[in-house]
């Protein structure tokens, strides 16, 4: 089910079927005999047989202490969070009430160890509840949530242990503590600092009193949203179909027969018997845009889609998100910041609101300009069909398709051959091995959570371990949607060396009959982007494992992923890696000119609908706590007026479903993904101004700023060492053809 | 009340962590369901996210999943092939083939043991086997190569009309006819036909498809043959005994004949 969609846009969910996996074999009886065991077991027999059995009680047995997943049951999980959180909780009170005077040793480092089984089962509980979940496990994961975050509140609100964190820090300049040690300490501070530890009682019971307030109103916010986005449906007749292929019309249907079959009574039965419906979900509404040339019906879509959250009915949006912005601006000032944007930001590379406004209006302009061409050119083919309306916001998907077909054909299954997964799997641990000489070896007897998890050692250029790399690519229906990275170890070098274990998730769609899987280029470029992840994660080498890998700022830790994205459109790499799974034959230049070329199309209306969106976010969160509570519809209205967005784009989120802001975590960090596309595209830039795109000397600069270092040091400073100056923002324009050379 | 803040930061900062911290302000239960495997570690896909918030929770129904995994174990089985020796190769379709037999194959154990109640000659008994052999040999051969196919809808529930014929004719007869190897080739056409299609389900390597194939009928053979030994020992003591065919030879073939007729109509109709 995977959509071409903009840059931004990923693969659709298939929230389909499923069923838990039954593979684990029966767990043997323990080996252990130790007396305690024993005489629990006489006692609680039950509880003792699930604490000796419990893989997560004791070291892993497996090679590479991979987590032994055919012996890991759904009912070893509560136990073991559980005992995860007494033991954290008593290490941390151990920490607390050591006489000893606080050290940096006795104290940050100490604290550095705590929590181990609770990490261990978190670890293995949360990749597997997004990537084989079942049931039992989405259970699990509702009662947990308040359960661990009541458990961690335990710890940040202990003011003992803050004490002697403050008590080391007072005393740093005279620990002589190295750099990395320094940053740790300082870090550790201040996410203590962040979270009210200095501040007054009375402070403290306001802050209190407002996140209750927001958490209710973000609560709220993504309800209403879930009941406005499934309250439109679009139930179309057959003669409603024009332009719409096979496919769209099938899943039309198939959405109708759903419907149907949920329904309760005969009366809403009737209404879906044999018609076809569209939602304002991505997935059904964008090749519904696409194809239909019914330009009333493609309008009431696209309204359905755009009005969510602002219809004035019981569902509205537009007074939670303008009260949820102004509790958190006035949050911000009674933690002494400005505004929640001056907040988020002191964490972030750019670590203003300015930073952020100066980036995004000096890719504005040329975004703007470039969606401005691509009306001028949808305008012309609307002409030259004879039509004599504007391009209005809903005709954007029909027509710039036409264009693209005109101008920027390619045809994606014409292309798809040459990129089996194994070829491309080949391609970027090729890439990797040219940059670095990292080796990659499949291992087959390690038992992995699904079958299609795949294993492998990486080694370095000495031979020496790195990590393990599990992939997990293929889309299967109790798979979250998307693709992502994750740990099930993490890397640490305190108490002797600690290699990591790395996965990658995908949903690619599997192989059909006999021939191999076959990836489209977006799943490549993802393929590799999530790859980048992975490394940062493997080569990470830091001593203190809470500041390895992609422990870094949001808007720097998407640079090791995206950067890699860009060796995979190289022409010589594909060429190499890109052979026709059926005759061996590499990738013909022509069409991996198209491919270049189609990647520029569209690329005014990504940025500026994204861009829009980014600005947006900033505006609500600059807002300060003297602010009145704004009107949201006019609020936007006027931010929106103010940088001169066009009619025909609407910001990617308007302000009554914009989710990632007033639902989830990215408030005031939208801009992060241009901000990581800034440096990724000035990073390969420096690769290519070497004339060699695996440059020895570069290539090592990057491993050892950038993939090694984790979070021990300044992300802006880590950037410079690696480029030699500050990122610009000239190459983004250029690879995204906001230079004119794709006019 | 690093919970308060929505930055996730926190004082452990082992990434894992920073998610849990999240969750305090967030208590969206909708949107935690999804966000917690990805934000444990690199950058969730906002769109993908987005899209979990606007669609609710993972729907899971039973079903599917088990065909999923089934197909995942079968590529997983042909990666792990393409790494081994000719004979680590051959060893794993000679114990798949054994396993194909006991302890999965129920049905072909029981039409061997048909076999073996047919009759208590010696010589009997040999000819039926091997024309048992011969003819699945063939058809599971010609399927694996593509040659040729039969649906399993009419071939499985053929299998289980095999199993009451033998039983039945045990029951009638107390000499097997000459006309028996016959009739035990024809069916063990269909019982080949039904090997080709686990064989095929098991996954065969594309390159070294003879050899797999002959180590897979090999370990076909061990199986029919333990399971005829067994019997055998099962029997050693009674067999000469006046009435082993109205105790056991007629009784087990009834059983076994039963055994069958539920299972073409559970092939058939359920």
């Amino acid at each position: 089910m995977n959509l071409p969609a903009s840059h931004l846009g990923k693969s659709i969910i298939a929230l389909s079927v499923a069923l838990a996996l039954t593979a684990c074999t029966k767990e043997p009886a323990s080996q252990q005999t130790s007396a305690e065991a024993e005489v629990a077991a006489e006692h609680v027999k039950n509880e003792a047989v699930a604490e000796v059995s419990n893989p997560f009680f004791a070291e892993y047995d497996t090679p590479f202490q991979v987590p032994p997943f055919n012996k890991i049951k759904d009912e070893h999980y509560m136990p073991a969070f559980e005992k995860g959180m007494k033991d954290h909780l008593a290490e941390i009170d151990a920490i607390v009430n050591n006489e000893a005077a606080p050290t940096f040793a006795n104290t940050i480092e100490e604290l550095e160890r705590t929590g181990d089984l609770l990490v261990k089962v978190q670890r293995v509980f949360f990749n597997l509840a997004g990537s084989n979940t079942n049931p039992e496990l989405q259970k699990l994961q509702r009662e947990l949530s308040p359960i661990l975050s009541a458990h961690y509140d335990k710890i940040n609100l202990n003011d003992g242990l803050f004490e002697r964190i403050e008590a080391v820090y007072q005393a740093r300049d005279g620990l002589g503590l190295n750099a990395e040690q320094l940053k740790f300490l300082e870090d550790t501070r201040k996410d203590f600092v962040r979270s009210g530890a200095l501040m007054t009682e009375e402070q403290k019971a306001k802050i209190t009193e407002i996140n209750s307030e927001l958490s209710q109103l973000t609560t709220q916010y993504g309800q209403n949203l879930l009941a406005e986005t499934n309250g439109f449906e679009l139930i179309l007749d057959k003669s409603d179909l024009d332009g719409l292929s096979d496919g769209v019309i099938q899943a039309a249907a198939s959405t109708a027969q759903q419907k149907m079959d949920a329904a309760e009574t005969d009366e809403d039965k009737a209404k879906y018997k044999d018609k076809y419906v569209f939602t304002p979900h991505r997935s059904s509404m964008y090749p519904f845009l696409t194809e239909s040339s019914r330009r009333d019906l493609r309008e009431q879509l696209y309204k359905s889609y755009v009005m969510r959250g602002d219809n004035n009915n019981e569902f509205d949006n537009k007074t939670v998100a303008a009260q949820i912005a102004k509790l958190r601006a006035e949050r911000a000032k009674v933690m002494g910041y400005e505004t929640h944007a001056h907040f988020v930001l002191e964490e972030r590379m750019v670590n203003t609101p300015e930073g952020v406004y100066d980036l995004l209006m000096q890719l504005w302009k040329p975004a703007l300009e470039r969606a401005k061409r691509e009306v001028a050119d949808m305008q012309a083919v609307v002409n030259a069909e004879g039509h004599e309306f504007e391009v209005a916001a809903w005709d954007w998907w029909q027509y710039a398709e036409k264009v693209r077909k005109e101008k920027y054909d390619l045809d994606e299954a014409s292309l798809k051959p040459y990129l089996s997964l194994d070829n491309v799997l080949k391609g970027v641990f090729d890439t990797s091995n040219k940059l670095w000489g990292l080796t990659f070896v499949e291992l087959h007897d390690i038992d992995t959570y699904h079958p299609d998890a795949r294993v492998w050692e990486v080694k370095d250029k000495d031979g020496s371990h790195l990590g393990i790399f599990i992939g997990d690519y293929f889309t299967r229906s109790n798979k979250r949607g998307g693709a992502w990275m994750s740990s099930f170890k993490g890397q640490s070098n305190l108490d002797g060396v600690e290699r990591p274990v790395v996965v990658n998730v995908c949903n690619f769609p599997g192989p059909v009959g006999d021939a191999p899987a076959l990836l489209s280029f977006e799943n490549v470029t993802t393929l590799f982007h999530e790859f980048g992840h992975a490394l940062h994660g493997l080569l990470t080498n830091v001593t203190y494992g809470s500041m390895s890998g992609t422990s870094g700022p949001r808007d720097f830790t998407e640079f090791p992923a995206q950067i890699l994205e860009h060796w995979a459109a190289e022409p010589a790499i594909l060429k190499t890696f890109a052979t026709h799974y059926e005759t061996g034959e590499p990738i013909p230049d022509a069409l991996i000119g198209k491919l270049l070329k189609a990647s520029k199309f569209n690329q005014g209306f990504a940025n500026t609908e994204y861009l829009a969106a980014s600005l947006l976010d900033m505006d609500w969160h600059t807002l300060t706590a003297e602010d009145e509570l704004q009107d949201a519809g006019e609020f936007e209205k006027a931010s929106m007026a103010k940088i001169g967005l066009i009619n025909e784009i609407a910001p990617r989120y308007r302000s009554t479903y914009f989710s990632h802001i007033f639902a989830g975590g990215y408030a005031a960090g939208y801009y992060s993904y241009v901000h990581s596309a800034v440096l990724d595209s000035d990073g390969f830039a420096a690769f290519k101004e070497t004339g060699n795109v695996f440059d020895p000397e570069l290539a090592q600069k990057l491993r050892t700023h950038i993939y090694e270092k984790g979070s021990t040091e300044d992300a802006m400073t880590l950037y410079k060492k690696f480029r030699g100056r500050e990122p610009q923002i000239e190459a983004l324009l250029k690879v995204r053809g906001l230079d004119g050379s794709a006019d | 009340m690093a919970a308060q803040t929505n930055t996730m930061t926190l004082p452990l900062m082992r990434p894992v962590f920073r998610p849990l911290f999240f969750l305090n302000w967030l208590r969206l239960p909708l949107l935690l369901l999804c966000l917690l495997p990805s934000l444990a570690n690199a950058h969730p896909q906002d769109e993908d996210i987005i899209l979990d918030i606007e669609l609710g929770e993972m729907q899971l129904q039973e079903g599917q999943i088990d065909q999923e995994y089934q197909a995942a174990l079968k590529r997983k089985r042909l990666r792990k092939l393409a790494s081994m020796s000719p004979l680590e190769t051959f060893q794993l379709y000679v114990t798949a083939g054994f396993e194909h037999i006991i302890p999965k194959g129920l049905d072909h154990i029981l039409f061997v043991l048909g076999l073996f109640f047919s009759s208590l000659l010696l010589a009997s008994l040999l000819w039926q086997i091997t024309a048992f052999t011969l003819a699945h040999s063939i058809t599971l051969g010609l399927a694996s190569l593509g040659i040729v196919a039969a649906s399993g809808s009419i071939v499985e529930p053929l299998i289980a009309l095999s199993i009451v014929w033998i039983a039945i004719e045990n029951c009638l007869f107390k000499q097997t006819s000459k006309w028996r190897p016959a009739v035990v080739f024809s069916f063990g056409l269909l019982h080949g036909l039904g090997f080709a299609a686990v064989l095929n389900d098991y996954g065969l390597p594309k390159d070294d498809l003879v050899p797999a194939l002959l180590a897979f009928n090999i370990g076909v053979e061990f199986g029919q043959i333990s399971v005829i030994l067994l019997a055998f020992l099962a029997t050693y003591l009674i067999r000469k005994k006046a009435w082993y065919r109205h105790w056991i030879q007629i009784p087990a073939s009834a059983v076994i004949g039963l055994v069958g007729l539920f299972w073409f109509v559970e092939r058939v109709f359920l």
